[in-house]
């Protein structure tokens, strides 16, 4: 232990949950310490210092001697997603196309229903759209019409452009968002809008900020486009206060740079960064990111990553390598136009509610969460509702006096008697059976989405490993994953802050991309193939130049940033695109172009499978990007020496757990202490301040080299 | 099982219950006393005394009036015994040509007065409006139910009215 105090930490990563705020501490060494607070939402700074204290203490400096020795401070919060749910964002007003004017009222059918539960979902009753961010009233129709071609077919009026500008000014908005259909081809009657909207507020001498959809993200869909533009402008000044805050306290302790957040599709960018939207789904975006880090030590490149926390659980898939990238995720229920890393989500975590239906005695598990104020009964709290952490805590699985390293005493009795009185009582069944059901359920159900997620990926179970982690992950890792046939189950010592470890293994990135229309024939000729080749690298010259040149504005050294185009592409008629990285950085001849095509069909085979290809169909290129990256410092995993397998040396202790329909002397052991080479063998369960892991018995963990944990069923 | 608080209750009543509480309620199981708290919300807004035993619209309850039980206006007017149909004291408002029916489409199809009228049931004393019906011109009035107090109060809610 006293190796890792000797140095000093050099990244700062910090993942903000609906929960938790967690910390990951790495040296050079790539040695880690964790810590963990509660968020604070209202002031998202407090949670953040807490949460560093905590980790600073672990690692036994002070505050002051951390933020002046580290290099990097990664942040990823929640504080433009609370601007957004509270509706505490900008007022602002709309200009967009005659006759789409009632688009935000209407919205996507699926967003009166998104995020809700199965039952709700059927229960038509419940169904409600999400609050509009403008008002019809201060939303304005202007006539003027360009085709998807681009072509225009009505000019755009300006009279009426001028009028509606003088009305939102005279509304007093804090900014104009536009918005005109196939501006992602053709942008130049939102360019004129934009125009007259500025010459008006100068007019007017107003301070209003105006923004265009074509500038936020000129990507096909307008509504997902509308909204995306809609969100910048609403909550990102709040957002960008709370990061602002994040980075006045980091500066205040010494910190000597700008803090650095985390975007939706797996990069890094500094709070200043111009669509600050792109870092709103960043949290669980971490965990992937650790994930491919991972599967590259271990040497697979299939995984599933899952996160158990206190509200959710959610599945992250690299299939052979390739992540999916969403190109239309939901935001507090309104469908955005952000790409981002594909995450499955099911509600379940340790702080869900449990109910049981005093007539029909159906069970049902959250979807509410205690969160963590008032959190479970047995953080006595003011908690009043079991939950799932409750029923771990009655079995013993969870150490009353080792929560949070002991800053949390568990009041067991105090779970007891309400889970006997609400729950059990209620059931007819004994206080220790029907906690264990509550937990066998939980468990059943994360195991079935592991089970969804994984056929449909139309691969074996057996070729995946599973990377289990969050704060609840490794207490319900052994339900979760049994009988499904993983090749390996991985959990961590820093298991409770692995997403903030994601985090430190992102590079810097920017990623910009256009939609495009082009289709390439199957029997297309030289000629043709050329001329395709030729679009495709005029479009990606024109994004190289946007995204190096925002790059080199952050700070970075123009030979530090590496380029890397995409293209999504999809055989001629199908629904969905697959991301394509290309293989050279521009299309200068046919063979270049045949390069792509191949590379495309190669990668459509390992995402699908090879039988799955349709050359036949042709080809459309959908959208054109490039995503820019720059280095930086990250942990490293350090690989020691396999020792021998007994682990008494992290022994600490035999406690009373309930696995299984009886109660066992389950030995105890201290996760910091687990050698490389120790094998673990259950009833056991291996504690750390952060996270618990059980393991039933007859089970096995084994830690290997880089001090992963193996968990193996019996 | 759930319960909520007689505040919540009177804000579900009126309707000023935010959105996503709302929602909760609706998506939780059914509260066990939320019928004896919605009366006594309703009680704490009438002005007179006599106990309501069933609520019939909005503003129309059944109520225990001395030793009779009768269906009474918000404001106190009473409309009879509560096995009587209602609308026959309620002052009768029937739309049943064009023009009348027009007063309250002012944009859109009408009905063919010809097949259906339209008739409002008001409150003699305060104006309140109470109920409508459609039915086709002719028809008798139609008396909406005949609650069975008794079997109501001692089956589902395991409470027997005393009295008879």
């Amino acid at each position: 232990m006293d190796q890792l105090t000797v140095t000093q930490p050099i990244v700062i990563g910090i993942d903000a949950g609906g929960t938790m705020t967690d910390t990951i501490l790495v040296d050079s060494n790539g040695h880690f310490k964790i810590g963990k607070s509660a968020t604070t939402p209202m002031d998202e700074a407090e949670g953040f210092l807490a949460s560093a204290e905590d980790a600073a203490d672990a690692w036994g400096i002070s505050l002051e001697s951390l933020f002046s020795g580290v290099g990097v401070v990664l942040y990823s919060g929640t504080g433009m997603l609370n601007t957004l749910l509270s509706r505490t964002g900008r007022k602002l007003g709309l200009i967009t196309t005659k006759g789409l004017e009632d688009m935000i009222l209407m919205g996507r059918g699926l967003q009166a229903w998104a995020d809700y539960s199965y039952a709700d979902r059927l229960h038509a009753v419940t169904h409600a759209h999400p609050d509009p961010l403008v008002p019809r009233r201060r939303t304005h129709g202007v006539t003027e019409r360009v085709d998807q071609f681009g072509d225009i077919i009505l000019p755009l009026y300006e009279h009426e452009v001028h009028a509606a500008a003088k009305k939102l000014i005279a509304d007093k908005v804090d900014a104009i968002c536009i918005m005109t259909v196939f501006s992602h081809v053709n942008p130049t009657h939102e360019k004129r809008i934009a125009e007259i909207c500025r010459e008006e507020i100068r007019a007017a001498g107003a301070d209003m900020l105006v923004y265009t959809s074509h500038e936020v993200r000129p990507v096909i869909r307008e509504q997902s486009r509308l909204n995306s533009v809609l969100i910048e402008a609403y909550a990102t000044s709040r957002g960008r206060k709370q990061l602002k805050g994040i980075e006045d306290v980091s500066k205040k302790y010494g910190f000597k740079y700008g803090v650095q957040t985390l975007l939706s599709f797996g990069g890094l960018t500094s709070i200043d960064h111009p669509r600050l939207h792109e870092t709103m789904i960043s949290g669980p975006i971490g965990g992937i990111l650790g994930a491919a880090y991972v599967g590259k030590l271990i040497g697979n490149d299939s995984l599933i990553c899952s996160d158990m926390g206190g509200t959710s659980f959610d599945m992250g898939v690299i299939t052979r390598g390739q992540t999916r990238i969403e190109n239309e995720p939901l935001m507090d229920r309104f469908k955005l136009n952000v790409p981002t890393l594909h995450l499955d989500t099911i509600g379940a975590g340790a702080g869900m509610i449990l109910k049981v239906d005093p007539l029909t005695k159906k069970v049902s598990l959250g979807p509410e969460s205690a969160g963590s104020d008032p959190g479970p009964i047995c953080f006595a709290k003011g908690g009043t509702e079991p939950t799932i952490a409750d029923c771990d805590a009655i079995l013993g699985r969870l150490n009353p006096d080792y929560f949070l390293g002991g800053k949390v005493k568990l009041q067991v009795e105090k779970a007891r008697k309400a889970f006997k009185e609400k729950c059990a009582d209620v059931l007819g069944v004994g206080l220790e059976e029907a906690a264990e059901g509550m937990i066998d359920m939980l468990e059943a159900d994360a195991n079935n989405a592991l089970r969804r997620v994984i056929s449909s990926q139309g691969i074996h179970p057996s070729e995946f490993t599973l990377l289990s982690y969050g704060g609840s992950g490794p207490l319900h890792l052994a339900g979760c994953s049994r009988g499904i046939g993983f090749n390996d189950i991985i959990t961590f010592q820093f298991a409770a802050a692995f997403s903030a470890f994601g985090c430190t293994t992102a590079d810097f990135m920017r990623r910009h991309s256009v939609s495009t229309q082009i289709d390439i024939g199957s029997r297309a000729n030289d000629g043709e193939l050329e001329g395709f080749g030729e679009r495709v690298t005029a479009v990606w010259n024109d994004l190289t130049k946007a995204a190096v040149d925002e790059m080199i504005a952050d700070g970075h050294a123009r030979e530090k940033i590496k380029t890397i185009p995409f293209l999504m592409m999809r055989y001629t008629g199908q629904l969905e695109d697959v991301e394509v990285m290309a293989p050279l950085s521009e299309i200068r001849s046919v063979e270049d172009m045949r390069k792509v095509l191949a590379e495309f069909e190669a990668v459509y085979a390992k995402v699908n499978h090879r039988v799955s290809r349709y050359g036949e169909a042709g080809y459309s290129i959908t959208e054109l990007g490039l995503i820019a990256t720059a280095d930086k410092v990250k942990p490293v995993l350090v690989k020691r020496p396999l020792g021998k397998p007994d682990p008494s040396s992290a022994h600490k202790g035999v406690r009373e757990a309930y696995i299984g329909g009886r109660w066992h002397k389950a030995n105890l052991y201290e996760m910091d202490l687990l050698q490389p080479g120790h094998e673990v063998i259950g009833p056991a369960i291996i504690e750390h301040p952060a996270t618990t892991l059980v393991v039933h018995p007859k089970d096995r963990v084994t830690v290997d080299e880089w001090t992963l944990l193996h968990y193996s069923h019996a | 099982m759930s319960s909520y608080s007689k505040e919540v209750i009177a804000d579900l009543v009126a309707g000023t219950l935010p959105w996503p509480q709302t929602r909760r309620v609706m998506s939780a199981y059914k509260d066990d006393d939320r019928f004896f708290k919605y009366v006594a919300v309703l009680q704490d807004r009438v002005e007179w005394k006599d106990p309501i035993l069933l609520p019939v619209s909005d503003h129309l309850f059944i109520c225990q009036s001395g030793d009779e039980r009768v269906t009474k206006c918000e404001c106190g007017h009473s409309f009879g015994d509560y096995r009587k149909n209602w609308k026959l004291k309620a002052h009768i408002i029937v739309r049943d040509t064009e023009e009348s029916l027009r007063e309250i489409y002012p944009n859109s199809d009408l009905p063919d007065p010809e097949w259906m009228e339209i008739r409002e049931f008001i409150c003699p004393e305060c104006g309140t409006l109470h109920e409508v019906e459609a039915a086709a011109p002719g028809y008798p009035i139609v008396h909406d139910f005949e609650p069975d107090l008794e079997g109501f109060y001692r089956d589902w809610l395991k409470k027997p009215l005393g009295g008879e």
